[in-house]
């Protein structure tokens, strides 16, 4: 366990050299004071006033609705940027020269594979609570109204990209390179997460093929809902609601699952 | 007991699309004393590198088995006990030369004081000392040897495997390095040398093996593999009789210098009484040694030759 620790620490410190750290947390720091600047301009109760003309909506609403207004996108070019910046922990770690010296350590294949996925993860988990902390303070002084329960979305978007960076881990180890596995966590949180969920929820019905229905069907619960955790489920939580259908964080969770499994799995039986 | 100990062990490599066999290793039956200077030599490609890996569990073996310090490779708890400077060795760029120790001896499982005096201390061994706070990045190929040598030293090992440590290092440095397995052998260490720097490895190993497209066709002393068991130089006083050289089978290297084959050490002290009947004067007897790049060379193409037959 204290390897472990020590190798996620160690991803950190390689974060912080390959300035990945330093890159999000610029960016982060420029969000945040470009919302601090329209915010400090911005008259409070004109923009109150504006959303509640709209509609029956609270004051509380008013105030998610923003904070998730402006973290929702962030996150998710956060989320792509990430993708990117963290894919090549893992190939770094593979190879030659670098994965002997760590496999003649004293420690499990299982421990160091875990160790870096863990780091990567903190990497990110760090500068989303910066980012969504940043924004939370912000916004919550100006409106004087502070909703702990956006907070949530923290959990939510780590969660989204715990399930996205276990599939480049996946095909990190398989083919030592970042490429595939960047593709693959592209392709499902831009193209098919959505895609499958505009099925599910609206084209469904006008596909006669029961064989194509069902396919597609499959595919949506296999494939992780990037999708509803970062639109539907981030709303519901930050909003203090609650989770209204737990199927897509419960099927996502057991792809990171299945995911890690197949690839520590891999990474026990590799030579180098 | 040994350090390192091998029974069958075996790999067989598939590679490119058509998953062509290759066989890395081939039933290895190798036995290594503990405190001892093992050198294994071998053309490249003959699977020195692989043995080695097998052995760290990096790599897996096809069939056989090993143990290292009396414990299965299977057992990654033991590498706490080994030392290893794998050959083109990577340190992240951006540590220093006392941050990678660092890093290294506490995934060792070492800690506090007695890390931070080590490492005070192995730099001091390999002389990069003033190094220590330079990046990684700024150090010469020599420089990287070196540290990767102090790397392999942090965690106080029993048994230290070294994948050419001297690549990259001028003559000098390379005596150093020399000087400094000698020193951890007479600690009890066991050092088991790949290198082919046959001049080197005759230098310092207690013990040779010598592997050859993954077979160990030999093992022995440096002085059992160099000597040429029936052959003898002879100095003795000028013999200016050429029927008598011919008789005694006797061919002039120079001129109070000869060379004698005999099929025994029956046959040599016959020849010694038929010379000392014809009173000549007999100075020197030395059994001829060869070097172990000659000894290299030849099993080397006596085994190639073997394989053709």
């Amino acid at each position: 366990m204290k390897n472990m620790m020590l190798m996620i620490l160690y991803t950190l410190r390689e974060s912080f050299a390959r300035k990945v750290f330093i890159f999000f947390f610029g960016l982060s720091c420029l969000s945040i004071l470009i919302t601090a600047i329209i915010f400090s301009l911005v008259d409070q109760a004109q923009i109150l006033q504006s959303f509640l003309s709209k509609g029956n909506i609270g004051a509380g609403n008013v105030v998610m609705i923003i904070e998730l207004g402006i973290v929702s996108p962030l996150a998710s070019i956060g989320l792509l940027l990430s993708i990117f910046s963290a894919s090549s922990f893992i190939p770094v770690l593979l190879e030659k020269g670098n994965i002997d010296l760590f496999l003649s350590k004293p420690i499990s294949r299982t421990q160091l594979i875990m160790g870096k996925y863990l780091g990567g993860l903190l990497v990110v988990l760090l500068n989303v609570v910066f980012l969504v902390l940043g924004i939370w303070i912000i916004i919550s002084l100006k409106f004087s109204y502070w909703n702990p329960s956006f907070l949530w979305t923290i959990a939510v978007i780590t969660f989204t990209f715990a399930v996205l960076y276990s599939l480049i881990l996946f095909f990190g180890i398989i083919t030592k390179g970042s490429l595939l596995g960047m593709m693959s966590a592209y392709f499902i949180f831009i193209i098919l997460s959505p895609l499958l969920l505009f099925f599910k929820d609206q084209l469904n019905v006008l596909i006669k093929s029961d064989f194509i229905k069902k396919a597609f069907e499959i595919l949506y619960y296999i494939i992780p809902k990037t999708q509803e955790l970062m639109a539907k489920i981030n709303y519901e939580i930050a909003r203090g609601q609650g989770i209204s259908d737990f199927q897509p964080v419960i099927s996502s969770f057991l792809f990171l699952i299945l995911m890690l499994f197949f690839s520590i799995l891999l990474f026990q039986k590799k030579d180098f | 007991m040994y350090s390192v100990n091998t029974n069958g062990l075996t790999k067989i490599y598939s590679t490119g699309i058509r998953k062509r066999k290759v066989q890395a290793l081939v039933d290895l039956n190798l036995s290594v004393d503990q405190g001892i200077i093992f050198g294994l030599l071998g053309p490249n490609g003959a699977g020195k590198t692989t043995l080695i890996k097998i052995l760290l569990g990096i790599t897996f073996p096809t069939a056989g088995d090993a143990k290292i310090l009396n414990q299965e490779i299977t057992n990654y708890r033991i590498k706490g006990k080994i030392g290893y400077l794998p050959e083109n060795h990577r340190y992240p760029s951006y540590l220093t030369g006392g941050e990678v120790l660092r890093f290294f001896g506490k995934l060792s499982g070492m800690g506090g004081i007695q890390l931070e005096k080590k490492i005070d201390e192995l730099l001091n061994l390999v002389k990069l000392n003033n190094w220590k706070k330079a990046k990684v990045k700024t150090y010469s190929k020599g420089m990287m040897q070196r540290l990767g040598l102090a790397q392999s030293l942090i965690n106080d090992p029993e048994l230290i495997f070294l994948d050419e440590p001297t690549d990259g290092v001028d003559p000098l440095g390379r005596k150093e390095i020399r000087d400094i397995l000698v020193d951890l052998k007479n600690k009890s260490k066991t050092i088991f040398l790949n290198s082919h720097l046959l001049s080197e490895v005759e230098l310092i190993s207690d013990r040779v093996g010598i592997l050859n497209k993954g077979r160990l066709i030999r093992e022995g002393t440096v002085k059992e593999l160099t000597e040429k068991k029936e052959e003898y130089s002879l100095t003795i006083e000028n013999i200016t009789d050429e029927n008598l050289l011919r008789q005694l089978n006797l061919n002039r290297i120079k001129e109070d210098s000869y060379s004698v084959r005999v099929s025994d050490i029956s046959e040599l002290n016959k020849l010694i009484d038929s010379l000392r009947e014809k009173k000549i004067l007999i100075t020197e007897i030395i059994k001829q040694k060869a070097t172990l790049e000659e000894m290299f060379i030849s099993l080397i193409m006596e085994s190639e030759k073997g394989e053709k037959k």
